[in-house]
């Protein structure tokens, strides 16, 4: 794993997620849709034991069961609403984006789950993403047609 | 029943939860949730208390609900002695399991190591200093039981195992060519934080003769007891984790009239 990985919501900044997770993997117990995978050794050793989300794989739904079932508190067990997760940042590559090349298409669009705020469609009806209201969920990168996705979370807080 | 077919029993069972527990709450039932770093049964929160003394290490903070998860745990082991470790702890299992094995084929040690609670303490402080000083849990990578139960929620939700349990093939290796129950006797940290917490009256395999009670000098109890040590010499803790073995050899013996017993008081 080379960059920083999504984590699920409600996770410190990464310094802070890695000294606090005791890596005891009740996150990914509690995630009804599989979402949240244990890093092994081979993810490095700096990470195993930590939970990530994959979106390719399975994005994150947002039910909100992981944050409070986290004893350590590396995640930050008080969020509640979806709202106000900020898991990254999507970011749409315009080069790849079948909607910015032309073609129709808004999947991410239809499927973003803080419907018509995080993602909106401009006048040229490409998608655009709205950095405020973003929750990093990686539903828009999970359901993109292009390979390899053409929007993609960036992890982390990027207040 | 004989005290250590249902010791035997309740070891097996513990392994069977690591893999039903995380199949269950896939399916939805989570009453119960997590691994043996920290568990849920219902609203009670229980969480191994190194791990939680590293947790306040690494975050130089203090969080509440972690301090509370560790009451249980930490309270038990006062009251009970390690029997987390010879009643429930899946690494416990497998060096016993180990340990017979290397008995049955006759399998000799290269080493033998005193029983002096030096290196065990040495590893413990060792451990928990690397984690203040890296800001890093380095006891939960360490954490066999943990490791073990993580790979075993692995194997129920992909399939696969880690290589994470390479430290248990470690263990295997060395407890069975070079010393005998090396990792539960001198190495573990879980278990030699777990043996920290004692007061005079934690329970405790007392030798106590009397008229009635007479010990015979038969040694099936050091002969029964898996972690090596001699219940009839005494000063076996913070080795000892109380799993009875020796007593049950000793009611073997002498029946009721067992001078091997565990007392809360000396």
């Amino acid at each position: 794993m080379s960059s920083t990985p999504l984590r699920p919501p409600g996770a410190l900044p990464e310094r802070d997620f890695l000294a606090t997770c005791i890596r005891c993997g009740k996150c990914a117990q509690s995630c009804p849709y599989g979402a949240i995978r244990i890093a092994g050794l081979l993810d490095g050793l700096e990470v195993m034991g930590t939970p990530v989300i994959r979106p390719r794989k399975v994005p994150c739904y947002l039910c909100m069961r992981c944050p409070p079932v986290c004893p350590s508190g590396a995640l930050k067990r008080r969020l509640q609403k979806k709202e106000d997760v900020r898991m990254g940042i999507a970011v749409i590559d315009t080069k790849t984006c079948l909607a910015w090349q032309g073609t129709i298409c808004r999947s991410c669009y239809d499927d973003c789950p803080i419907l018509n705020e995080a993602i909106t469609m401009d006048d040229k009806l490409q998608p655009v993403v709205h950095k405020d209201k973003c929750t990093g969920c990686g539903i828009c990168e999970n359901v993109c047609p292009a390979d390899p996705a053409a929007i993609v979370v960036q992890p982390g807080e990027k207040a | 029943m004989t005290r250590k077919t249902v010791r035997k029993i309740v070891q097996l069972s513990s392994i069977g939860l690591l893999f039903l527990v995380p199949f269950l709450n896939r399916k939805g039932i989570t009453a119960v949730t997590g691994t043996l770093y920290s568990l849920a049964v219902g609203p009670v929160w229980l969480t191994d208390p190194v791990i939680g003394v590293q947790t306040v290490l690494t975050t130089m903070r203090l969080d509440a609900t972690l301090l509370l998860s560790l009451l249980i745990p930490g309270g038990l082991a006062l009251v009970l002695g390690r029997v987390f470790c010879s009643w429930v702890c899946p690494q416990n299992t497998l060096s016993e399991l180990f340990d017979a094995i290397a008995r049955r084929i006759g399998i000799r040690r290269i080493f033998t190591l005193p029983f002096t609670p030096v290196l065990r303490y040495t590893v413990l402080i060792l451990v928990l200093l690397a984690s203040l000083a890296m800001r890093f849990p380095v006891v939960s990578l360490l954490s066999a039981p943990g490791i073990i139960s993580i790979q075993a929620a692995n194997l129920v939700y992909e399939a696969t195992v880690g290589l994470e349990l390479g430290l248990i093939l470690v263990i295997a290796v060395l407890e069975l060519f070079i010393v005998r129950r090396v990792w539960c006797n001198h190495l573990c940290p879980v278990g030699g934080f777990l043996g920290l917490l004692r007061s005079r009256s934690t329970m405790k395999v007392v030798l106590s003769e009397d008229a009635s009670r007479a010990c015979g000098r038969c040694r099936v109890c050091s002969d029964a007891c898996g972690l090596g040590l001699d219940p009839m010499e005494g000063r076996v803790y913070p080795f000892c984790h109380n799993c009875g073995d020796c007593i049950a050899a000793c009611e073997g013996v002498k029946g009721s009239e067992n001078p091997l017993q565990f007392r809360f008081r000396a």
